[in-house]
């Protein structure tokens, strides 16, 4: 299923996985810092 | 009249424009996109830092014509960051064709992205390139290629055997 659902995204239309390649890289410039923010947070209790 | 991309996409239409310009003004003879983005096209979208453009220089020194290439870039607002030019905050390298990216440049796919006009190298050279540089991260996306891409195997042995590559054991 998840090979499936693989090849779907592989078929998608160049410019749709350009816009999820976009996501992807915000996420992963977004997420360490949450990840810090977390920790922040949590040594601040 | 092209389409104008959001600003929270990768600003791709944009690099085609600009790298049309080059050929437009004879600062290249051909360009393509190579690297991740090519592979992308090909196979399910994956996070990357970079686009890479390879070209073919009109100047046939060693400095392959990059001054007045880094120059035109400038001139529509891109700018330069160590090794890469920025558009929009995404890291863009022009990279000089020789051997089996030249070749990749020359036999690439022409496709329409928004309305831009675009070369993208073809999946065969994609591999190829990722086994002569064979990476950790080369030797993913050959995998990649062969489980999600169409491939013609024979177009690819010959592209191996041209250029004594060897494909590494997956």
């Amino acid at each position: 299923m998840k090979e499936k659902m693989r090849l779907k995204l592989a078929r998608e239309p160049f410019a749709e996985k350009i816009r999820k390649v976009a996501q992807l890289i915000r996420l992963a410039k977004n997420f360490p810092r949450r990840q810090r923010e977390l920790r922040i947070s949590r040594s601040a209790r | 009249m092209a389409v104008q991309e959001s600003a929270d996409n990768l600003p791709l239409a944009e690099i085609f424009r600009a790298a049309n310009d080059l050929v437009a003004a004879g600062l290249v003879r051909d360009w393509a996109l190579g690297g991740a983005l090519a592979a992308i096209y090909y196979v399910e979208p994956f996070s990357t830092y970079d686009a890479d453009i390879f070209f073919i220089p009109i100047d046939e020194s060693l400095a392959a014509g990059i001054p007045a290439i880094y120059g035109r870039l400038q001139a529509r607002g891109w700018q330069v960051e160590g090794e890469h030019l920025l558009v929009r905050g995404f890291p863009v390298q022009f990279l000089a064709a020789i051997g089996v990216t030249e070749e990749a440049v020359r036999e690439a796919e022409r496709i329409d992205y928004e309305g831009v006009s675009a070369k993208i190298f073809r999946a065969e050279h994609v591999i190829a390139i990722a086994a002569s540089v064979g990476r950790t991260k080369d030797k993913a996306r050959i995998e990649q290629l062969f489980q999600q891409a169409d491939l013609d195997k024979e177009y690819l042995q010959n592209i191996l055997h041209r250029h004594k590559l060897k494909l590494p054991i997956l």
